[in-house]
């Protein structure tokens, strides 16, 4: 199993009266190279999925095994090199650093990697011509549509060439037609291996994920595969 | 991570939002200059001012004193000095001799006089070159100590040249200028009013930049007022006290000995006891005040400077929490954040730090010429000060917030607004 999560809980606030269990006893497998979408209404816990997943967040209790590996007992360090090497993330909000450029923003993970800079240009710029923005290299996120940013995100997230890629509702901010090339860009990189966790509250895009986890008020309510058109 | 490419990040941040980089810069700036400007004028003021002090001499007392009878004070006061000697070094006339005319080749006192009065009538700035008289003296052998000159060259007045009527005079160093440019005029003999006299020694200089110089002088043995001012009793004479506590005692034993002299009342003559240390003391009450004062202003500059460094690290860390999440989501280490927020921190303050300086530099420049005429640069001690507070505030207030920020879990630094 790639990743690996036993009864696992967030819980804020615990003991008071406005506590919330974000996650309320989860347990989940995903396979290398699966793409599962994780759907849900606001509020049931997607997002705080995501976070422990991806190790920008630690639970309140339970364990997960990414790689065989216990996270918890990892140090920051390790961590941050996890979410440097293993994970690609592509937000909803883009989180672009607005002070870079395109480049400058999509060769930052690979900084933190200690690669040398004419290999980590090469790398860089390979990955924006994935995603077909390779001309604008020098320009500021804020000069750029949603859509663009989007894909600069992406280009960031593959840059590293990581094994997983987690995306928290990256379609939520861009038109259907926009969403629709993002959704497939990411089913490509599922052809590549790479294994995909979508997060979306949106049944329609749920529906083209080969496995489909529902949550519900922190619990998971629904766990099935489905046949799907694009594999 | 290596540590070029954290100097590079930071480089590429500070160069990336030049509005915020600015801000930061001009905090520091302003709160360098303002203090080292401040500071270094009060400092320039304040060693100008014990300079001419100094050269005045300190613990001076100036006596004044006169017989009804026409009798001479001047030895009384002498021999009564001479019981004194514990608290007194020196005592001398201090008479200023007038219509006295010294000669020495093409050279005259008259002539210069005429130069002063040209001077006057025009725009006074064209005297710069122009010799001018010099100011002639009666004076005892202790005229040099009490009056703070030292011998440079040849001998001083001697209590022999004093007893024997000697017809010989010591010249201060702008007087000896004037009259013989650059010889030694050691030896050489001058004539005042028709009568020889031979220069036995020149005074070191004391102020090199002052016009109306002190070192523009003439001093000759008071006996000589026979026949250069005949008939003149002296009535003025400065006392030179071992110290600031012996100039209080010798100016009450001296007004004692001058009651003693000229009656309860002053029936057989009058007398006046001054000591100059007075008026430096009240000066320098003056001084420490405005010290205090401007001192205040300083500090209070530093402090606002110090909140602005601090404000604008704060506001802009607070604004960076969500890069700093960014960054650790995508495999930053939290030492790498903090290397990269030092860096930046350190080379924005050094860079406001040493423009800070030149500006200051030019203040003070300025303020001294504007203000008070003097040439004054700022100290090394207060340049180096300044510039070391205002990069400590901003390493601090740059580096803790940061560090703050980059201990949160990746997703509550992105989360921040
Ligand atoms: N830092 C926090 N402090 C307190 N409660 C929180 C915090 N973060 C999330 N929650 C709560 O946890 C629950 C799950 O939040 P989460 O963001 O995971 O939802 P979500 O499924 O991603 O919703 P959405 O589709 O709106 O993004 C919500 O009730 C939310 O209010
Ligand atoms: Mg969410």
């Amino acid at each position: 199993m790639l990743i690996q999560i036993n009864d696992v809980y967030k819980i804020y606030g615990e003991g008071l009266e406005s506590e919330v269990r974000a996650l309320d006893g989860v347990t989940l497998s995903i396979d290398r190279g699966e793409f599962v979408a994780i759907v849900g209404q606001s509020g049931s816990g997607k997002s705080t999925m995501m976070n422990v997943l991806g190790c920008l967040d630690i639970p309140t209790r339970g364990d997960y095994f990414l790689d065989g590996t216990n996270v918890r007992e990892l140090t920051d360090k390790e961590l941050s090199h996890i979410r440097n090497r293993q994970i690609g993330f592509i937000f909803q909000q883009y989180n672009l650093i607005q002070n870079l450029n395109v480049l400058e923003n999509v060769e930052l993970p690979l900084i933190y990697q200690g690669i040398n800079a004419d290999d980590r240009h090469d790398m860089a710029m390979e990955a924006l011509e994935r995603v077909g923005l390779a001309g604008r290299v020098k320009h500021r996120p804020a000069e750029m549509s949603g859509g663009q940013q989007q894909r600069v995100a992406i280009a960031r997230a593959i840059a590293t060439h990581p094994p997983i890629i987690m995306a928290d509702e990256p379609t939520g901010a861009l038109d259907s037609h926009t969403g629709h090339e993002v959704l497939q860009f990411l089913q490509q990189l599922n052809r590549e291996g790479t294994t995909v966790i979508l997060i979306t509250h949106d049944n329609g895009i749920a529906a083209t994920a080969p496995r489909c986890v529902r949550l519900q008020d922190g619990k998971i309510v629904e766990d099935r595969e489905q046949e799907v058109d694009w594999l | 991570m290596n540590i070029r490419q954290a100097f590079k990040m930071a480089f590429r941040s500070i160069l990336g939002n030049k509005g915020r980089s600015v801000l930061t810069m001009l905090g520091i700036i302003i709160g360098i200059a303002s203090v080292m400007t401040i500071v270094s004028t009060i400092n320039g003021m304040n060693q100008q001012s014990l300079k001419q002090f100094e050269a005045m001499g300190t613990n001076k007392i100036t006596v004044s004193a006169q017989r009804y009878d026409g009798q001479d004070v001047f030895q009384d006061l002498y021999d009564y000095c001479l019981q004194l000697s514990d608290y007194v070094e020196g005592v001398t006339p201090n008479s200023t001799l007038w219509n006295v005319n010294v000669v020495y080749g093409t050279k005259s006192s008259k002539a210069m006089e005429k130069n002063q009065e040209n001077m006057g009538n025009s725009d006074g700035m064209s005297g710069t070159d122009v010799e001018l008289p010099p100011n002639m003296y009666l004076g005892s052998d202790q005229y040099a100590v009490c009056n703070n000159f030292q011998i440079e060259k040849g001998r001083d007045l001697s209590f022999l040249d004093i007893q024997k009527y000697n017809q010989v005079c010591v010249l201060g160093a702008q007087a000896a200028r004037n009259f013989f440019g650059y010889a030694d005029p050691v030896g050489q003999t001058m004539s005042v009013n028709g009568y020889p006299f031979t220069v036995v020694g020149v005074y070191r200089e004391k102020d090199p930049d002052s016009q109306w110089s002190q070192d523009n002088i003439i001093v000759f043995p008071y006996t000589m007022s026979r026949i250069l001012s005949p008939g003149e009793t002296f009535s003025e004479f400065s006392v030179k006290a071992r110290s600031a506590e012996a100039a209080v005692e010798a100016t009450s034993r001296i007004s004692g000995y001058l009651t003693g002299l000229m009656g309860q009342n002053q029936e057989k003559g009058y007398f006046w006891v001054d000591s100059n240390n007075q008026w430096q003391n009240s000066y320098n009450e003056q001084a420490t005040m405005m010290s205090v004062v401007l001192g205040g202003i300083a500090a209070i500059s530093l402090l606002v400077g110090g909140i602005g460094i601090m404000n604008i690290m704060l506001v802009t860390v607070t604004e960076r929490t969500r890069e700093i999440g960014i960054r650790r989501a995508i495999g930053a280490e939290r030492s790498s954040i903090v290397t990269q927020f030092l860096i930046e921190a350190a080379m924005l303050c050094g860079i406001g730090g040493i423009i800070g300086i030149a500006f200051g530099t030019l203040a003070t420049r300025l303020a001294g010429r504007l203000l008070i005429q003097i040439d004054i640069w700022p100290s090394v001690t207060i340049t180096l000060g300044a510039f070391a507070l205002s990069v400590a505030l901003g390493v601090l207030f740059g580096i803790y917030p940061a560090a703050k920020a980059s201990k949160l879990q990746p997703v509550e630094a992105l989360r921040a607004e």
